[in-house]
């Protein structure tokens, strides 16, 4: 069995699933942030499989998934801090407490 | 200027509208000090002024051709109405009829209404009748009579409910409206109908166009059926009789009117138009059998009555019937002259009535006895009354019952054997109230009967002179059939029936032996017709009923299928923003799916037709 582009892309499209299902269920606000890391992570998968297998010579998408891992991690950070001064406040990191918009 | 007054006609009912309106400010808001007394003084002399204007003007047309004035009262496209005016010896001599009756009832009303304050309304309203019925005389066009007789029902419904504190009043002129309002609205159709196929509303015209007109016998039909409409609610025949009966609840100056002229204008009406009304055979039936059937059974009803106003009334509704039968036959000559002696006859018996109902209180017959020694004037004027009423010679009404009954003898035997029936029933109804009131012993409430006011036993008096006088009117005006034409054996069978009926009743209620109450047959037959036939329970399971239902179910439709649907719409909406609010759950991941559900259904919505799917 050959590795082909199609796998890469399904197993992003798989991960890209599990952070989705992991970000709308998951009740731990840090669990949220590590969700949307599997996401961009999926996204990265795809870069480099196109990369890889469209684009061999010029490689342009292994240059994006390079911006995205230092976006993603700048983000990881804002929102880790966000999270922490939310936590201050309600003293909590329950999603489901966050909720001041409720009817 | 030798036709001055006759030129000027049109100005009888302007005295009487102008006496109406000048009525008024003495009503008890207005004129808070002196007294209702001179309403009834200007409408007096108003009137008087307008019965010596016809006067003069019916000694002008007499002998006279016909004149006729035209008045264009509105003209737009296509349409010109015109107030046509018949200026002749027929109608101004009824517009003399009219005014001169109006005259002695407003006389004896003084009298009548002297411990009442209502005198403003009152004489404004008679005022208003006398000029409606006026211009109904007078006018030539069935427009015009149309707009007269609803202004008369609207009067009608005045006049009854004039002392309306009393409920019983308030139901009879709601019913005297109504009843009279469904024929109008129905001669209304006619009305309507009758301007496409004709072309005119003027009644000569009409005439003219009846005799050449080349009608759909079902159009006709129905046609002439809606116009008689009005004219049997109008004189009160079946099955639209109630409300005469129930009229009776008002003043009995009115009554002297309404059971004389004013259930006349219907019959006017039904004469001017019977020449269109022999455009169609079915229509002569209807009318002749509605009136025979009116006048035996509302005769037959008069004589079960305990009510010295209804037994009137009935008797009103049976002769109209008779001028029905006249008219259905082709006899308008003749209905005129009945109307007019009859119109004569029962004045005078309302008018001695009244005079006694006043100062005895009661109405009720069975309360009444022995007073011929105490009431002598009131006794002959209801007898001349009775006399002229039914067929005694040489009295006004013989004369029209035997030319009627000689025409019916060669033509329909039947109906001549229903005026035969009517005559003595009548007769044994009047001779029954002649016996209950006058005579026998007096009763408590006939103990102490003091002859009425001056201005009460006047005008009866005046009656009564001009009773005894209209066979000479008659013979003067050559009105009078020739006897020797006539079949003997009608007049002797009239006459026979007559006394028959006089007879009668005498020995029934002139006996003191006779056992009173009196007990006819079975007590179901007297009670059906002392309860006339039980039309108020007929009308109440019938029609009442009926619109009853229907107006209850469309009320039900509106308020809760109409308005329910829009309100369901606003409660929709209500309830749409009260549930689809819970979409905004306060949860950030709810909102993430959201978004992440819109966006992959856009991008779904983009990619399908992309997607070149081809099963």
């Amino acid at each position: 069995m050959e590795l082909q582009l199609q796998y890469f892309l399904l197993l992003a499209a798989a991960l890209f699933c599990i952070g989705i299902y992991g970000l709308i269920t998951s009740r731990n606000a840090v669990r949220v942030l590590m969700s949307i890391e599997l996401l961009l992570n999926a996204v990265n998968l795809n870069l480099i499989g196109f990369s890889n297998f469209l684009d061999p010579v010029a490689i342009k998408g292994q240059v994006f998934a390079v911006f995205v891992l230092t976006v993603a991690a700048a983000e990881a950070a804002v929102g880790l801090a966000i999270i922490l001064a939310i936590y201050r406040n309600r003293e909590t990191i329950d999603m489901e407490q966050f909720n001041l918009l409720k009817w | 200027m030798t036709h001055l007054f006759s030129q000027t006609v049109w100005l009888v009912p302007c005295y009487a509208l102008i006496g109406a309106i000048l009525a008024i400010p003495w009503s008890p808001g207005f004129i808070r000090r002196t007294g209702p007394r001179p309403a009834g003084y200007v409408s007096i002399f108003m009137t008087l002024l307008a019965f010596l204007h016809s006067l003069l003007a019916l000694k002008e047309v007499w002998h006279q051709a016909p004149e006729y004035l035209s008045f264009s009262w509105l003209h737009a496209a296509g349409l010109n109405i015109t107030l046509d005016l018949e200026v002749s010896a027929v109608t101004v001599g009824a517009a003399a009829l009219i005014t001169g009756l109006n005259l002695l009832t407003q006389i004896y009303a003084i009298a009548y209404l002297e411990m009442d304050w209502g005198w403003a309304r009152f004489y404004s309203l008679v005022a208003l009748f006398e000029a409606g019925m006026c211009l109904l005389v007078l006018c030539n066009s069935l427009f015009f009579s149309y707009v007269v007789l609803e202004i008369l029902t609207l009067g009608t419904y005045l006049i009854v409910g004039m002392w309306y504190n009393q409920p019983l009043v308030v139901t009879g002129a709601r019913d005297a409206f109504l009843t009279k309002r469904v024929g109008d609205l129905v001669l209304l159709m006619a009305v309507v109908a009758l301007l496409p196929i004709a072309g005119t509303w003027n009644y000569t015209e009409l005439a003219q166009w009846a005799q050449t007109a080349n009608l759909d016998p079902k159009v006709a039909t129905f046609l002439t059926l809606a116009l008689i409409a009005g004219p049997i609610a109008k004189c009160a025949q079946f099955p639209l009789h109630l409300w005469l009966d129930e009229a009776m609840e008002g003043p009995y100056p009115a009554t002297i009117l309404r059971n004389t002229v004013i259930v006349e204008t219907g019959a006017w009406v039904l004469i001017k138009l019977q020449p269109v009304l022999q455009l169609s055979p079915v229509a002569s039936q209807v009318i002749i059998w509605v009136g025979a059937v009116t006048a035996i059974g509302a005769s037959l009803i008069s004589i079960a009555q305990i009510d010295i106003k209804r037994v009137l009334s009935y008797l009103v509704s049976a002769y109209m019937g008779l001028v029905f039968i006249a008219v259905g036959t082709g006899q308008t000559q003749t209905a005129l002259i009945l109307i007019f002696t009859y119109t004569i006859a029962m004045s005078l018996l309302v008018m001695s009535t009244g005079g006694i109902v006043l100062n005895n209180i009661s109405q009720n017959l069975t309360q009444y006895g022995g007073l011929w020694s105490r009431r002598p004037i009131s006794g002959i004027c209801l007898l001349v009354g009775a006399g002229s009423l039914v067929a005694l010679p040489p009295l006004g009404n013989f004369w029209a019952l035997v030319e009627m009954g000689d025409f019916l003898w060669k033509t329909q035997p039947v109906l001549f054997g229903v005026l035969l029936a009517v005559n003595g029933l009548c007769a044994f109804s009047l001779a029954r109230l002649f016996g209950l009131m006058f005579g026998g012993k007096p009763t408590d409430i006939t103990l102490r009967s003091p002859e009425g006011l001056w201005l009460l036993v006047l005008p009866m008096v005046g009656v009564m002179g001009f009773t005894l006088h209209v066979p000479l009117l008659l013979l003067q005006w050559q009105l009078l059939p020739d006897l020797s034409t006539l079949n003997p054996s009608v007049i002797f069978l009239l006459v026979f029936l007559t006394l028959d009926g006089f007879a009668l009743g005498s020995i029934v209620y002139l006996n003191e032996n006779w056992q009173k109450p009196v007990r006819f047959g079975p007590q179901f037959l007297q009670d059906f017709f002392a309860y006339d036939l039980y039309t108020e329970k007929l009308y109440k399971v019938t029609i009442v009923l009926l619109v009853g239902i229907v107006s209850k179910a469309v009320y039900w439709f509106d308020r809760f299928i109409v308005d329910g649907f829009v309100n369901l719409v606003g409660l929709a909406t209500v309830l749409g923003g009260q549930s689809l609010r819970y979409n905004i759950s306060g949860q950030t991941q709810f909102y993430v799916l959201s978004i992440l559900l819109g966006v992959s259904l856009l991008l779904f919505a983009i990619a399908v037709p992309l997607l070149n799917l081809s099963f």
